[in-house]
């Protein structure tokens, strides 16, 4: 394949600039990969987007910004009510301000797009629990009064976090163990087979619930547990792409040039054992989102009140007529594993394609 | 096989069995809240200031024996494979400090009642004697503490060798039923969805796969394309949910029942066989469609690729050149290739449909064989999630062959030496 650069003059064009333009072909996964990107961007600003604390407050000739102030971590948001003359103990209701100052008076408040928070309690409020879903509430309210609109976007950022991370070590560590075997070979291949084998015969969503039952898992030690029994997974295909990869000849012109292990490892083999793992990714966190609200399902996931499609699913399901506690969160899901498993099928064909050849 | 299923069995007991809130906890804990009047507020707050000081002595003992907490783990291991033997009949008594040799009741024998004599040794051991003279065969007795004013504090018990390997998986705390009798109507209904879904979803997958392949780039091939994405694209479990709102009479349509494996048990007793079929099938329809839309995405586009590679192979060129029919080249030539795949994932497939699933047995409220071992472990009902895991390892490990055998059947390049 050729392509014209700057001069004119035509140039090859890499592997990977090709896989690249193959990949931006694919419409389906490339629209999905540009879709959910903007997206999970987005989702690190739902601060300000879906939020019950104001963006920006003028009281009194003064200007606060709590909404703003809670995106950067570490920086307190909080502001009592008393701040802005409000009779109430706690924190501000940004929203009862607003009502209150609407009638001409010289302090204003602008609010978020969606002014409720995932947390928030709002049957103080005048609204109930398991509220349809209706103007005001687009997604209606859970069992205990809180927004589900709010709870879903929320939920979607964390996902996809817990996913990305998740598939990020899984990878570490696969490459590394699985990298190992093949290149080393020998006993530390047979030993970590033996170990693998073990391991790998166990039924691990039983184990990660056993884990979990045992220790109420924080966002990270779940990533952990996780970790723990799905690396194995993708040691099968190192392991083999560096089998293969060791006996071609420029791993041992690397080798009789007398370069070191590490050197061979990540510098000459690993960028031509990557193929079978990248292809593999967006699957990988397919399964991370799947098994994350599986397991918030049955509520050895995240502890309460992290927003959580599994948790919103288990709500509905205990109570089937309240349909959009159930459908929410499915169609939440449904919408983004499809996203993340067109961009798959489109990393495939540019990684991997296949021509098929039919006579008739 | 065999270090692979100790190596698991080995590492689940050990998270069991080092785990904190483990029965013992459980069981202490109810015991105080029970004796507290209105325990339930500030009753965890209780126990912890407390930390289990409330229980006397005895009962504690009583309760650490029955949950075998008294020995150490690679012995409550060993018990539980069934190669260390198991104490059982365990009967406390107290040797006075002046006497070496006391008479102990331990139950009847052809209606009268039994007696032994302990008699002790100056080392401390205790050998069980019967009233003729012989050493028992079947008591044994040994000392649990010696106390300070010199009287032993005993115990006699019966041993035996029964644990997994003897086909004994021990008894549930929960249910007080042998383990095998906990499982055993639960893995039918398992099996029964399983093996429904199972057989459903080939039906299904391979003659679509078929035509997808073969109408490959077609807009049949495009819209059952479509119906993949979308059954990979959601859990089966979620589905299931989605169904039930839907058809379950929550909001919308009133067709099926809410859950449950059939109807409940008054009204099942007294139906007849036919109506019996349609009430078990008008329960089955949504979990069967749950169980088998993850395998169905999978394995359609595992046949449709398979077929699709072989027929751009050269051999499939050589057979069109020699003029035979499409008819022949596809079914005979290719097929016979393209099978292969399938036939050695039979395996993995019935190992994950037999073992169950939480979440669709949970969905629709199916007490199935998943459900139980979830059950088990938020219980902490030791014996039934051990048992659980065995099970699951076998039928695995049994999956496995299984895929061998119809991988040499289907590929006659592997043979079995």
């Amino acid at each position: 394949m050729m392509e014209k650069n700057q001069n004119n003059d035509y140039v090859s064009v890499s592997i990977n600039r090709r896989r690249w333009l193959k990949f931006k072909g694919l419409k389906r996964g490339y629209y999905s990969f540009i879709a959910l990107i903007i997206l999970y961007g987005l989702s690190f600003l739902l601060p300000v987007l879906i939020n019950s604390k104001a963006l920006i407050v003028r009281y009194e000739g003064s200007y606060y910004f709590p909404a703003f102030l809670e995106l950067i971590p570490g920086v307190a948001s909080y502001y009592p009510g008393e701040k802005f003359g409000q009779d109430i103990p706690g924190e501000a209701n940004y929203r009862r301000l607003k009502q209150k100052w609407e009638d001409g008076s010289d302090n204003w408040l602008i609010m978020p797009v969606y002014p409720y928070n995932p947390y928030e309690d709002i049957t103080t409020e005048g609204n109930k629990m398991y509220e349809a879903p209706s103007r005001k509430h687009w997604l209606g309210t859970d069992n205990t009064g809180r927004d589900v609109f709010a709870r879903l976007f929320y939920a979607f950022n964390i996902s996809i976090s817990f996913a990305l991370i998740l598939t990020l070590i899984n990878y570490l560590l696969g490459i590394t163990i699985g990298g190992a075997m093949g290149y080393f070979g020998g006993k530390v291949d047979l030993f970590a087979q033996r170990v693998i084998e073990i391991w790998s015969s166990l039924p691990m969503l039983f184990v990660i619930i056993i884990m979990s039952s045992i220790i109420r898992p924080s966002f990270f030690l779940l990533i952990l547990i996780y970790t723990m029994v799905n690396w194995i997974f993708l040691t099968y295909y190192m392991r083999a792409e560096f089998y293969r990869e060791k006996a071609k000849d420029y791993v041992s012109a690397a080798i009789s040039m007398g370069q070191r292990n590490r050197t061979i490892i990540f510098k000459h083999i690993l960028p031509n054992s990557l193929v079978p793992v990248i292809t593999y990714f967006p699957f990988s966190v397919v399964g991370g989102i799947s098994m994350l609200v599986g397991l918030d399902y049955l509520g050895f996931g995240l502890p309460p009140p992290t927003p959580s499609w599994g948790q919103m699913l288990d709500v509905g399901l205990q109570n089937v007529s309240k349909w959009w506690m159930v459908f929410s969160p499915v169609t939440a899901q449904f919408l983004t594993l499809l996203a993340i498993v067109f961009i798959g099928e489109g990393v495939r064909e540019a990684f991997d394609p296949k021509v098929y050849s039919r006579l008739r | 096989m065999i270090p692979t299923f100790l190596g698991s069995t080995i590492l689940v007991f050990t998270i069991l069995q080092l785990a904190p809130g483990g029965p013992l906890e459980q069981t202490i804990m109810q015991l105080q809240m029970g004796g507290m009047s209105g325990g339930a507020e500030g009753g965890s707050a209780a126990t912890d200031m407390m930390g289990g000081s409330v229980l006397p002595e005895s009962a504690m003992k009583e309760l650490k024996r029955f949950y075998g907490f008294d020995k150490p783990i690679y012995q409550r291991y060993l018990i539980w494979l069934g190669i260390w033997p198991r104490e059982i009949k365990h009967r406390d008594f107290t040797i006075p400090s002046n006497k070496n040799q006391v008479e102990k009741r331990v139950g009847k024998r052809d209606g009268q009642i039994w007696r032994v004599d302990v008699s002790m040794n100056d080392k401390g051991q205790l050998s069980v004697f019967e009233k003729d003279g012989t050493a028992s065969p079947v008591w044994h007795a040994s000392i649990d503490e010696t106390t300070e004013n010199g009287t032993h504090e005993a115990v006699i018990f019966q041993q035996e060798y029964s644990g997994i390997l003897t086909g004994n998986l021990g008894k549930s705390y929960t249910y007080a039923k042998p383990v095998t009798e906990v499982m055993r109507p639960r893995f039918k209904v398992s099996l029964f969805f399983g093996l429904i879904g199972y057989f459903l979803s080939y039906l299904v997958c391979i003659p679509l796969g078929i035509k997808k392949a073969l109408k490959h780039g077609s807009s049949f091939d495009f819209l059952s394309s479509v119906v993949i994405f979308v059954a990979y694209s959601i859990p089966g479990w979620a589905l299931g949910g989605v169904l039930l709102v839907l058809f379950g009479g929550g909001s919308f349509w009133n067709i099926f029942p809410l859950g449950g494996f059939h109807a409940p048990m008054e009204v099942w007793e007294t139906m007849s066989l036919l109506e019996k079929i349609i009430n078990q099938a008008h329960h089955a329809i949504l979990p069967v469609i749950a169980w088998s839309i993850t395998s169905f995405a999978t394995l359609t586009v595992l046949m449709k690729n398979s077929l699709l590679e072989n027929l751009s192979q050269d051999y499939i060129r050589t057979a069109f050149a020699k003029g035979l029919s499409e008819k022949r080249v596809v079914w005979v030539h290719a097929m016979r290739n393209s099978i292969i795949p399938i036939a050695s994932g039979i395996g993995y497939i019935i190992a994950v449909v037999i073992s169950g699933s939480y979440f669709i047995e949970r969905v629709f409220n199916i007490d199935g064989f998943g459900r139980m071992a979830y059950q088990a472990i938020l219980d902490r009902d030791y014996p039934i999630t051990l048992g659980f895991l065995v099970i699951v390892v076998l039928i695995r490990l049994a999956a496995n062959i299984l895929s061998d055998l119809a991988l040499a059947t289907t590929d006659p390049r592997i043979r079995f030496k």
